[in-house]
Order: structure tokens, then sequence, then C-alpha cells
């Protein structure tokens, strides 16, 4: 057993229904089999999991705690607190169902290939506590927050897994509000289903300090669906992001957003990964990373156009800012086509601020430490452009405002 | 208003400026004119307080301070504004929240209040359209995807807006054509009263046409080495820089 399986093994787990049970131990074996990425693992090669083997995990708890929410904004709140959901807190919602997960629901054949990149989904099944399904059937006025909270002695490893189902034809917008204390993990797994002519709009904020987080998303996008995300991370000591969206049916588009704004030694890891599987299909992707301190910021951008996706579109963008010498940036765009007719293109670009146009605001008025905030924000903002102007957007604009 | 004197500048070693004097009164227009390479570029980014332009000799001196003490922000709130020869783009940052920026920095650093939104959205737009350019400016980026012509209009809104007491005009003119430049000119002189001062580099006395300076002056090899009136504009744009002695046009 690799010592990192060892660490997670050692923390109680609660008892859960025996069908889970089944699962738990068939990932507890596949773990044992194939282990951890090692440095060496291309995909983790940037994500230091080494300092998640330093830490003792606590074990989990029974006593199902809340924290105060109080969001900027309108929303319909879903807690999940410590990594777990209170269901004796949770108040119904129109056109939203929200329940258990059942054991059967869960298609591990997602994870088959035993690829080490899946490492943490088997994780996640291995401990899982418990798993919820998000059915919208309606489309949704209010966005939908689910509020991720922790106690500032929060020191688990937990696991919390959600299925999220766009019906036909319905709107909604999904917020994931990550404001984290403690010391612990959160390893979460989400899959997405925005159905037939259905768009999920899908928004997430992340500030975690010393709570690692390593989320995985696996995205289906029916036909005529559209799923937006935006994501903005002011950083954490570990934020592993591993997205994944396949454009399975005609006229499926997709828009993926990012921005990680990193000081002292925050790590954040991006790695995406866009299937057009059928033609046309469409996707955009635009992602920026501000590195400053000693902090670093990596992303992995794949686009995979498959045989018979014909006439497809993608663009792929990434800009990123190193503001210290001491920072560094990891991008890697990686483009595959199979298909006929497609227009693609990438772009990645490393760069510093310019001289001159400091040279420029200060010459109009801002003083020096203004003129780098705005160039600064002004540089991110860019990927929010396309988010619809709202006080959410206010709100996470203020917020990279004020980690800058 | 401003007295340069004697003024040396090294740009990354190497001396550029090499004792040039030149005073500014209140209310005056000073064309300064002289061939490619002559220091013109260089005495317009020293004034305004670039990095890397060095004084290493002699003193300016704008409104009784020395200038070269202050900070580039600090010579803007002090009434200095530069029209950028290559205005610099600014992805993501919108003009109006720029300007306003710039404005209310400005305001503070004088211990004055911030500006009424809608007084600023006015004044902009009346600017905007004075130089016919479209509303839609303002929520774009700051220079960004503007043609060569649109970014040197969106310099003389900037000085308007800002109200400098003294502007300098790094060739404002090159690369607009006669509407353009006619809108320049008419934009500078509306702000002329008979306490701002102007500075206007330019190549051509196309400019100067439309806007009539009080002086003239030739810079070659980091000196003003001929000043006049207007009449010394019209003949170097017949004889050129040719009646420079030898020395001083070997450009």
């Amino acid at each position: 057993m690799s010592a990192l399986l060892e660490k997670f093994s050692q923390a109680s787990l609660p008892e859960i229904d025996p069908a889970f049970d089944l699962l738990r131990r068939k990932a507890q074996k596949v773990l044992m089999q194939h282990g951890f990425p090692q440095r060496k693992t291309e995909a983790w090669k940037y994500t230091p999991i080494s300092l998640l083997e330093k830490r003792d995990w606590a074990d989990a708890e029974t006593d199902r705690g809340i924290a105060d929410v109080h969001l900027p904004f309108d929303a319909h709140i879903l807690q999940v607190h410590n990594g777990r959901v209170n269901p004796d807190n949770m108040a119904a919602i129109d056109g939203v169902e929200v329940r258990r997960l059942q054991a059967d629901e869960i298609d591990t054949s997602l994870y088959v290939d035993h690829d080490s990149t899946d490492a943490f989904a088997w994780l996640n099944l291995a401990r899982l506590e418990q798993g919820w399904k998000i059915r919208i059937h309606a489309s949704l006025a209010q966005p939908l927050a689910l509020v991720f909270t922790a106690d500032d002695d929060f020191a688990q490893a937990v696991h919390p897994r959600f299925i999220v189902e766009v019906a036909d034809g319905c709107s909604a917008e999904l917020i994931e509000w990550q404001d984290l204390n403690g010391q612990g993990l959160i390893n979460s797994v989400m899959d997405i289903s925005v159905q037939a002519n259905a768009s999920l709009e899908h928004v997430i904020y992340r500030d975690c300090g010393d709570t690692a987080l390593i989320e995985r998303s696996h995205v289906q996008v029916g036909q005529g669906a559209s799923y937006e995300v935006h994501a903005l991370d002011l950083g954490g000591c570990l934020t592993r992001q591993d997205l994944k969206v396949d454009l399975t049916a005609a006229e499926a588009a997709t828009r993926t957003h990012g921005v990680a704004a990193l000081n002292d030694r925050q790590l954040v890891d991006y790695h995406t990964a866009i299937q057009h599987q059928v033609g046309p299909s469409h996707s955009h992707e635009d992602f920026r990373i501000l590195a400053d301190d000693r902090s670093m910021g990596t992303f992995n951008g794949r686009i995979h156009i498959l045989q018979g996706a014909d006439d497809s579109h993608s663009d792929m963008n990434t800009a990123n800012l190193l503001l210290s010498e001491n920072a560094r940036i990891n991008t890697k765009p990686e483009l595959e086509i199979y298909a006929e007719e497609v227009t693609a293109s990438h772009g990645a670009t490393i760069g510093q601020l310019e001289e001159a146009a400091r040279f420029y605001l200060r010459s109009r008025g801002l003083n020096d430490a203004d003129a780098l905030a705005l160039l600064k924000l002004g540089f991110a903002a860019a990927a929010f452009d396309t988010l619809e102007a709202d006080p959410l957007r206010d709100v996470l604009i203020a917020k990279l405002k004020a980690a800058l | 208003m401003l007295k340069i004197n004697n003024l040396h500048v090294e740009v990354g070693g190497k001396e550029i400026l090499k004792g040039l004097d030149l005073q500014v009164g209140p209310g005056e227009v000073h064309a300064i004119m002289g061939p490619n390479g002559s220091g013109k570029s260089t005495l317009g980014y020293t004034l305004a307080g670039r990095e890397g332009y060095e004084v290493s000799q002699g003193s300016v001196e704008f409104e009784g301070e020395d200038l070269i003490e202050l900070e580039a922000e600090e010579r803007a709130a002090a009434g200095l504004f530069l029209a950028f020869q290559y205005p610099v783009e600014i992805p993501g940052v919108n003009n109006a929240y720029f300007l306003r920026a710039a404005l209310n920095a400005q305001r503070k650093a004088r211990g004055e209040d911030e500006v009424d939104s809608i007084d600023f959205l006015r004044s902009v737009r009346e600017q905007l359209k004075a130089l016919k350019m479209d509303d839609s400016l303002l929520k774009r980026a700051v220079n960004e995807g503007f043609s060569g012509g649109e970014k040197k209009r969106n310099e003389i809104v900037q000085m308007a807006v800002l109200q400098p007491k003294l502007a300098i005009l790094d060739e404002t003119d090159s690369g607009l054509d006669i509407d353009a430049l006619k809108l320049v000119a008419d934009g500078v002189n509306r702000l002329r009263n008979e306490e701002r001062s102007f500075v206007v580099i330019t190549h051509y006395q196309r400019l100067l046409e439309h806007l009539v300076p009080d002086y003239v002056h030739v810079l070659s090899h980091g000196r003003i080495v001929e000043s006049g009136g207007r009449e010394l504009a019209e003949r170097l744009e017949q004889e050129g820089y040719g009646f420079l002695a030898p020395e001083e046009n070997a450009a």
C-alpha cells in the first residue's frame, strides 16, 4: 500500500449502505494495485501530492455542523460543510430535486482504464461517505449555489460526490462557492449532464487557504445544449482541477474560462480536456494565470476532435503573467484533430507586465501600485468578459481586484 | 511655466540631449521640429518622467518646482500631460474607467474631491463628439484595436478631460489624414487659453497651419540650434534641414 493510501486509511470512516461498501472495496483494490500518480506521471508532475502525505487526517465526524453562509448575491443555497451535505439543513427548491445518490448510479466505467490520472476519482469512491444527485428539471430564475464551508480546525480528508443533471430544454446557473478554512482535503467528483437543448452556466469560486482541493468534473453536453464555466481561483496550498467536457451530439457547445491569481506559495493546476465527439460542435477556451511571489500555476488544455466530428470549431487561448522571478507558470495546449473541415486554433503566452503600459498609466496620474493593479485586473478580467453582467460578476471582479 | 536649462539626458548610457535650453511661458505654443534622431521624443519622455531617461546635467523647472525630482504621476497631477507618439494599448481596461481613475488620482493628489460621475461622463461625451469619435469607445479597452488615427484622437480626448497646464504633443500629427489632423488641431485650439501652454513636437509644418505656434525651435543633435517665429517653420518646409551647419545636420 502506498504511503499516501495508508495515510488516508488511518482515519476512520462511517458505515455506509452495503451496496456502497462493495464500491468502496473495489476502489480500494484498484488503488492498491495502481497507486497514486508519481512525480514522473506526466499529468501530475506539477501537482506535488507529497504535500498530502505530510498530513495526518482526522477521523470522520458524526456531528453534522453548519456554518453561517452569507452570499453577496441571491441564490438557492445548498451547503456542503466540512465536505458533507446536512440533509436537515436543506430547503426545498422549486424545479430542483436533490436526493442521495444510489450506488448503481455511479458509473465506474469512467475510470476503468485505470489511468493513474484517475486515482483521486477512485480514492473518492474508496472513502465515499455520501453522494448527491441534483436534478434540475425546470429553468431556474435564481442560481443554485453549492456553498462549501469548513471549520477553522477542519483537518479531514473528505470525498464528496455529485451528479448534476440539467433536463432537456432547461437553463440554470450553478455556483460552486468555496471559501475554506482549516487544513483538510476536499477531493470531490462532479459528473454533470447537460441534456438536449439545455444550458448550464457554471461558476466556480475558490479561496482555499491551507485546505487542499482536488476536483474532478466530467461534463456531457447533449444536442444543441451548452455548458459554460467560469472559474476564479484566488489560490490555496494545492488546488487541482480536472475538467473534462464531452460534446456528445450535434450543435453541442462549451465555453470554458478560468482565472487564477496566485501569490505566496500557492499552487493551482488546471487540466482540461474537451472532446468533440460529434460535429458540428463548438468549443472556446480561455485560461489566465497571474503568478506572484513563489507561486506556481499550470494550465494543460487538451482539445480532441474525434473522427466524424466534422465541421466543428474550437479555439483555445491561455495567457499568463509572471509577476515575480520566483513564480512559475507551466502551460501546454494540446490539439488533436481526426475530423474533416474543422477550424481549430490555439495560443499560449507567458509574459510580464510591460513597462510602457505602466508608464502610460502613471503619466496620466495613477501611482505605480494603482497602475500595476489596474494592468493586472485588466489582464485577468478579460476571461470574465463573456460572463453576463450581473451582481455575481461584479462580486467576482471585486474579489479578483482585492486579491491582486 | 517651464524652464529648461542646459539639459543633458542619457538613455541606455548614450547621451541624447546635450545641453538643451527652452523656456515656455503661460499660454504659449512652442513647436519643436527637427530631423529623426535629434532627440525630440527623448525630450517628451524626459519631461513626463519615464524611467531610463537619466538627467545627467542641467535643470527643469515647472511652475517653480524642480520637475526632475517628481515621479511621473506627480508630474501629471502638477498639470503636465504627454500625448504619446505611440499610445499604448491596455487590454481589459475600459476607457471610461481608466480616464475616471486617472482624473480622480490627479484630483486626490491635488487635495480635490472625486469627480461627479454624471458630470464626468457628460464631459467625456462632449469631447468624443468634438473629435468625431463614437461613444462606444468608452466601453472599449484603452487603445486596443484602435486605428492609428483613433489612438491619436484618443490622446486629445484624454488631454481635454484632464485639463493640463502644459501639454506636450509628441508627433500627434504623424499618421493622421487631413481630416483627422484638422480635428486634432481644433481639439488643441479649443483648449488654448492664456494659462495653458503647449509644446508641439512635429516633423512637418502641416500641423502648424492649423495650430499656429508662437515660437518654433529646431532641435538637432540634442540641442536647440535655431529659434524663431512661425516663419521658421515655413522656411524649414521649403528648405528642409539643409541650412543647418553640416555638423548639425549629420543625423
